[in-house]
């Protein structure tokens, strides 16, 4: 028998697992249900946790907040902007690539993606800022492990493990996460008119310095179009550099930049400007309008050149974040994609798939393991918490 | 002072001769004799002693893995050790235990600036790390006490923290990548030198594992620049409330600074008699902050703190004008273990976290069990990130004052755990914490863990007799509740 069961508390997560457990009955996990993110799943009853939605602590000068996995990253972000603060991982907003629109969706489902925006490389993942987390294993256990503290080493840490295991290990019904103060004063160093060679070196002399830049990112001439502010020119690459603080030492950090960069053509956006910009890269706002496979290409700095080079004739679109240590991709062809796994994990990196067609998502592998002894453990780690393998089967790789 | 460890397995003992011999084909650096092992029989919870059946010093990675193979296949224990500085006991061995001693696994492999990372093998220490990239003004950011000794084998285990964690976090959130061998002799590589491992975060579970899960034989840490410019500031209070609504008002300001300790008055005293860090005497509770990051920010910063010690009745202040002052502030709080072993023959460190909030109720009763237990103790805090390590001071000479110390220990980190904090913040919980895992979790908590171990090693070979509690001391020792006579973790491996 088919079934939605749209789970009010903990105790109805572990009764609906429990039942499941019993009947050895796979289950997919859903939040909101608005992405369509990794493989398909075979099973015919369906555990939203959507309706389980509400923020139960928030001590701003504890510098973090308690809440339900359905509750959405807007209401998380408004109420941490009445205390000035914020989520320091900087969620992506995944609705661009799905939907077209904003749609950041539910924290129970951005946790199990461990997603993290353009501050990445100097603020940590998204599984750095979970700081404990209440749980339903696949037999229907209630779990749960860390806290509210940063500094903890009691017991292994499983906020890690669930940051990004796609709903995998267990249901997620409470999560603590740390918040952080937003900064005072934000400006963006724009350059513009440099290939990827450039650019790549623009980043290291830029993050070698001690400026604390915050944000290091690069878009082709052939993909800056659909950046919006009238400042950003539409027919050349742009690098931004997004400089955070208080407000005299972001314009004493900017002057040092106008410095070591005076033979660049140079546009700086206002704190205003800055917003915007950022949140069309951290959302890949770019990809919003494409059927294409989207991905994530994290690989060393110093390897990402070798990358683009190696792909240069190859029809796909690409922008740089975190310093160079990430690729954000669209393209359509899946031999094309197929390569550049092939390449990636050559060259101590991976590929994630983002967003895939369902075709895709039957057949091809969102993830790809590095070796087969990793595999086996991750398959022995499903079991210890699903040992009968019915939370979201076969959705983070095939037969996991 | 008896320490209960697993039942011993006779049969490896009977066996050791032969388990030498075998052992001696994959590593010819292995010592057995009892003066040759006495330097191995504790770690830095010093008060246990336990000699193992020998010591292996293996020098690579393939000598481990068929070390950790050869163990499994014959159902032999294996305690790993880094440097031996660890607080909670994680590498005290067992009487039926072969000690893998990690100590050949010294050398720093690569300085890679470009990819801004340093890859170490486990034994290196964590000062070494910074002092291999400093000449170009990086640094590795968690930062031990015990940095000079430690290793970063032994901080991935515990994941290790420091002042600094707050601002630039413990090792878990400065680790790339691993090597790691498994109790079977499975090499792994997880992570590297790019972001975000893929996979199930195996990197985030090993760190803090206490040497449960895996050895670690190889690792990849980010490298910070060194901010432009850091300074300190000292402010003084004549209430404990007082320092603790300061810290709680900073972080309210948006004000994230590098470091923030609170040391109570006896603190105080000891740390400026031994360190002579010039700390005002008259204040009850002394709170350093140090700020980092461009000049201009950390001046404009700096007025900003010294403003809201002012709102909150700050008695003393002043403010570093250069790195020697700075670091002379720091000299009595880096000295506060040292300086306690002056005041009493022993003392024990206890390592609870707590919310920030509650550091004023936390040491209330602190108090109240020192007067209860007739116990010295003084505290230091690290406020910026709720981590408390209280230090009663005893006679380990007197078995009764021994006893008094581990339960005025333990009856501190209850407290922790009921105001919302955790057992421990940085030290790991060993042996010396073991039965108090029971305070925070329950047993579908524990059973969880316990299924992850089985996963990594299913016969329970690799560290037993840590972390986990043992079963006969929690309920002999009264110290888990055993409701209606049922056993609280019914699948744990009774030994």
């Amino acid at each position: 028998m088919s079934g939605f069961y749209s789970a009010k508390s903990e105790q109805e997560v572990s009764d609906f697992i429990f039942e499941n457990f019993n009947k050895s009955s796979p289950l997919e996990i859903v939040g909101y249900n608005s992405k369509k993110i990794g493989r398909i799943i075979q099973s015919s009853q369906t555990l939203s946790l959507g309706s389980m939605s509400g923020i139960l602590e928030y001590f701003p000068e504890e510098l973090y907040i308690k809440v339900l996995p359905g509750t959405s990253i807007e209401e998380i972000e408004s109420e941490l902007r009445k205390k000035n603060q914020f989520l320091g991982f900087e969620p992506n907003d995944l609705g661009y690539i799905y939907s077209g629109k904003s749609n950041p969706g539910s924290i129970g489902g951005v946790v199990s993606c461990n997603l993290s925006g353009p501050g990445r490389y100097k603020n940590g993942a998204l599984r750095d800022h979970v700081l404990g987390f209440k749980a339903v294993n696949g037999s229907g256990a209630k779990i749960k492990s860390g806290g509210t503290v940063v500094k903890n080493v009691t017991g292994y840490d499983l906020s890690k493990v669930i940051s990004g295991s796609y709903g995998t290990l267990c249901a997620v019904t409470e999560i603590n996460l740390k918040v952080s103060p937003i900064p005072e004063h934000e400006e963006t160093f724009l350059i513009n008119n440099i290939d990827y060679i450039q650019a790549l070196e623009i980043f290291q002399i830029a993050l070698d310095s001690s400026l604390e830049i915050s944000g290091a990112c690069f878009f082709p001439h052939d993909n800056v179009s659909f950046l919006t502010l009238n400042d950003v020119k539409k027919d050349t690459s742009a690098l931004g550099l997004r400089i955070q603080g208080p407000k005299t030492s972001v314009i004493e950090r900017i002057q040092s930049l106008k410095k070591i960069f005076k033979d660049k053509s140079v546009i700086i956006l206002d704190v205003y400007q800055t917003s915007i910009f950022w949140r069309e890269v951290k959302n890949l706002e770019g990809y919003a309008n494409t059927d294409d496979s989207i991905c994530k290409i994290s690989l060393p700095i110093t390897n990402m050149r070798n990358f683009i080079k190696y792909f240069e004739n190859v029809k796909y679109k690409y922008f740089l974040d975190w310093g160079g240590n990430v690729a954000w991709c669209s393209l359509s062809n899946q031999q094309d994609l197929d390569q550049m796994r092939i390449f990636c994990l050559k060259h101590d990196g991976h590929l994630t798939v983002l967003r895939a067609d369902d075709n895709f998502r039957k057949s091809e592998e969102f993830l790809t393991y590095s070796n087969s002894s990793l595999r086996i453990l991750s398959k022995k780690l499903k079991e210890s918490f699903d040992p009968k393998g019915i939370l979201n089967p076969n959705k983070m790789y095939s037969g996991i | 002072m008896p320490l209960r460890l697993p039942e011993p397995d006779t049969n490896v003992i009977e066996n050791k001769k032969q388990i030498i011999y075998d052992l001696n084909k994959i590593s010819s650096n292995i010592i057995h004799t009892d003066d040759e092992i006495r330097p191995y029989e504790t770690d830095g919870l010093s008060v246990y002693r336990q000699k193992p059946i020998a010591v292996i010093l293996p020098e690579t990675t393939e000598e481990v893995s068929q070390i950790l193979r050869y163990c499994h296949e014959n159902k032999i224990k294996v305690v790993p050790r880094g440097a031996g500085t660890g607080l909670s006991g994680g590498s005290i061995p067992l009487a039926d235990c072969i000690l893998l001693g990690m100590g050949k696994f010294n050398k720093i492999l690569e300085t890679d600036f470009d990819n801004r990372c340093v890859v170490a093998q486990p034994c290196v220490t964590n000062l070494a790390i910074t002092e291999s990239v400093q000449h170009k003004n990086y640094y590795y950011a968690p930062d031990p006490s015990s940095q000079l000794a430690c290793s970063i084998g032994g901080n991935v285990a515990e994941n290790s923290g420091g002042v600094h964690s707050l601002k630039y976090g413990t090792t878990t959130n400065n680790l790339m990548g691993a090597e790691i061998v498994l109790m079977d002799g499975t090499v792994l590589k997880i992570g590297g030198k790019h972001l975000d491992s893929e996979g199930y975060d195996l990197l985030g579970l090993i760190t803090g594992s206490e040497g449960l899960l895996g050895v670690v034989t190889e690792v990849t840490v980010r490298i910070l620049k060194k901010p432009e410019s850091v300074r300190a500031v000292l402010i003084g209070f004549d209430t404990i409330e007082d320092s603790g609504n300061c810290v709680a008002d900073i972080i309210a300001k948006g004000i994230v600074p590098a470091g923030m300790e609170i040391m109570d008055k006896p603190l105080i005293i000891a740390t400026d008699n031994y360190a002579k860090a010039g700390y005002p005497r008259d204040v009850e509770a002394l709170l350093i902050v140090e700020l980092d990051g461009t000049s201009s920010e950390v001046d404009t910063l700096i007025d900003k703190v010294l403003d809201i010690a002012k709102m909150n009745k700050a008695s003393y202040n002043r403010a570093s004008n250069s790195d020697a002052e700075r670091l002379r502030f720091w000299k009595g709080r880096k000295a506060a273990f040292t300086a306690c072993g002056v005041l009493a023959p022993d003392y024990i460190c206890m390592d609870g976290s707590i919310p920030r909030n509650k550091l004023a109720d936390v040491l209330g009763h602190i108090n109240k069990l020192s007067k209860k237990y007739k116990l010295n103790v003084a505290n230091c805090f690290h406020a910026g990130d709720g981590n408390l390590h209280p230090l009663i001071m005893f006679d380990s000479n007197n078995p009764a004052e021994m006893k008094k110390a581990e339960d005025f220990g333990a009856d501190i980190l209850k407290y922790c755990v009921k105001v919302g904090g955790v057992l421990s913040g940085e030290h790991g919980i060993g042996v010396e914490k073991r039965e108090l895992m029971c305070e925070m979790f329950n047993d579908n908590d524990i059973q969880q863990q316990l299924n992850i171990k089985n996963a990594f090693d299913k016969n329970n070979l690799l560290n037993p007799g840590k972390v986990f509690p043992i079963l006969h001391r929690c309920a002999e020792g009264g110290r888990m509740h055993i409701h209606k006579g049922k056993d609280k973790f019914p699948n744990l491996p009774r030994f």
